[in-house]
């Protein structure tokens, strides 16, 4: 069972990189069981209940085997994934748009390939100013934008607890 | 006397780097340009074919442009939205109506203005693109991980290309001073600058390994152009045919262990060339879409001009640069040109073929490539342009 995992931002503390009015919908039915799953700590993402695919996050029809993966159909099933993967792609995002980026310097956006095989484009929970190499392994935190927490990247060995990779 | 579909008329607006007209007047500019150097009165035409940057304007043209450039009765209106690919498409759409007797005559029109002297959105094309997206979906998870505007995206895009196929920011380089120098004889292009080796890499990091040399240039205007099965009579300019249409919309997947952008492109290119009766080796100007120059070394790959792998060593040894083996993107493209999606492509292969370059007039360019491209690389319209026979 996943362990709950110390938020890296707190509420309220204010997020490292963007200002609170790029807070993401909680409530929007297409992503509120990613955001509910990261307040507990959790990666909650998308697969097929038919065929067990990974599914996109708007992905409402599985590719592999046909079925119906609607929202809030039995089809579409949400599981808690491990908080493992690699670096697929990534960037030092130099440009910041004034008001909305509050990071003091360039900061990294990549793209994971999730153990799971998903993939998602977050930044990290921390403050940094470095772009991992293609291929690196990473683990997924999380950050707190607004009152909304989101799952982000952490490089391993920043916390050596042992718990970020217990999983489910 | 009827023909085949050909383009017979072309209309630009000049391009702008600041606030101006609103896109339906520079359309509707546009739209007379092209019907004054087709020789035409509104009266002939009896199609009109709009397409528009998708979801972040406040005046984003619609099928009302018809009323407001003063047309009368049309048998054809349609508002096309295929993201980028949307110009190119629209020629191709012109040419089936007309060979299905839905219209004779149909003007196609793009525009933009995303530069705004007054708006909701303080500062820069750069602050419109990063303010849009909205906080929704899987966007409004990335907007809030840094994400915003297109740059970031590509950038990661860029990354990955550069590691599968072991290329470097030189590449890139590469590419940016190709397009400058082709833009230096382009009195359209925004960029005319000369530029160096020194001058991009001292040029600002956007997104590594993207520098704002890497990225389009938003402009705001318009260009329409007139597809038609008649010739007007006079001295009318060369008409231009439309011997190959091809299309692929390749649906990849964002899954681990696979590539999400990069593939699936080919065929239109194939159908287009096939349907032509043309090799590459007999096309002569190459006309690609390119927002981003990472997105030149792709599409050289992808539509099989290079091997995998060989674009940045052929853009390096100056294969796409005026002079080179290949002319790619000869009116500087939307890098050192202007950005008005597919209708920067699409305008310089008539100005080309027209013989009308100028400066940057490729020698004897009888055959041209167009290609469009919209989302991230996930569709593809291509048409292969030729001058009419007399």
């Amino acid at each position: 069972m996943t362990q709950p995992l110390p938020q890296e931002t707190p509420p309220g503390a204010g997020d490292w990189l963007v200002a609170p009015e790029l807070a993401p919908d909680a409530a929007d039915p297409v992503m509120s069981p990613v955001y509910e799953a990261a307040a507990r700590g959790a990666l909650a993402l998308p697969f097929c209940a038919a065929c067990a695919t990974p599914l996109e996050l708007e992905q409402y029809v599985c590719d592999a085997c046909g079925a119906s993966a609607e929202i809030g159909t039995a089809g579409r099933q949400w599981r808690d994934v491990p908080l493992a993967g690699t670096v697929h792609a990534t960037t030092l995002v130099h440009r910041r748009e004034p008001g909305l980026i509050v990071a003091t310097g360039p900061y990294p956006v990549i793209d994971v390939e999730l153990a799971s095989g998903h993939r998602l484009v977050l930044t990290t929970a921390t403050p940094s100013g470095q772009a991992p190499d293609i291929g690196a392994t990473v683990e997924i935190a999380f950050r707190t934008v607004g009152a909304v927490t989101l799952p982000a990247v952490r490089f391993p060995g920043r916390i050596a607890d042992g718990k970020l990779l217990t999983g489910e | 006397m009827s023909q085949q579909p050909a383009i017979i008329g072309l209309g630009m607006t000049a391009m702008s780097v600041t606030a101006g007209p609103d896109s339906y007047a520079l359309a509707s500019e546009a739209v007379a340009a092209a019907l004054a150097d087709a020789r035409l009165e509104r009266g002939d035409v009896d199609g009109m074919l709009v397409g528009s940057s998708q979801g972040v304007r406040e005046d984003r043209l619609s099928v009302g442009l018809a009323r407001r450039a003063g047309f009368g009765d049309l048998r054809l209106v349609e508002h096309l939205e295929i993201k980028g690919a949307t110009a190119v498409a629209m020629v191709t759409r012109a040419v089936l109506a007309i060979q299905a007797g839905m219209a004779r005559t149909i003007v196609c029109v793009f525009a933009d203005a995303p530069i705004a002297a007054r708006s909701a959105v303080p500062g820069s094309a750069g602050a419109l693109y990063a303010r849009s997206g909205g906080n929704s979906g899987g966007r409004g998870l990335e907007r809030a991980s840094g994400v915003l505007g297109s740059v970031p995206t590509f950038a990661l895009l860029a990354s990955r290309y550069l590691h599968l196929r072991g290329g470097t920011e030189a590449d890139l380089c590469a590419v940016a001073v190709a397009a400058r120098a082709w833009a230096a004889g382009s009195p359209h292009a925004v960029n005319r600058k000369p530029l160096d080796e020194d001058g991009y890499y001292a040029s600002r990091m956007i997104a590594t390994p993207l520098r704002v040399l890497d990225c389009a240039r938003p402009v705001n205007g318009a260009v329409a152009v007139i597809v038609s099965s008649a010739r007007p009579d006079g001295e009318p300019k060369p008409a231009i045919e439309i011997r190959g249409m091809g299309a692929v919309h390749p649906m990849r997947r964002r899954r681990a262990g696979g590539e999400s952008w990069f593939g699936g492109g080919r065929q239109a290119i194939e159908d287009a060339l096939a349907m032509a009766g043309l090799a590459r080796g007999e096309l002569d100007v190459v006309e690609l879409y390119d927002p981003f120059s990472i997105v030149t070394l792709c599409l050289l790959e992808e539509y099989g001009f290079c091997e995998s792998g060989q674009a940045g060593k052929f853009v390096r040894g100056g294969g796409i640069a005026p002079g080179g083996e290949l002319p790619v993107n000869t009116g500087g493209g939307q890098l050192s040109g202007f950005y008005l999606q597919g209708m920067t492509p699409l305008a310089e292969a008539a100005i080309q073929l027209r013989g009308e370059g100028g400066d940057r007039q490729v020698a004897g360019a009888r055959t041209a490539l167009v290609t469009g491209i919209g989302g991230r690389i996930d569709h593809h319209e291509a048409l292969v342009l030729a001058q009419e026979a007399a």
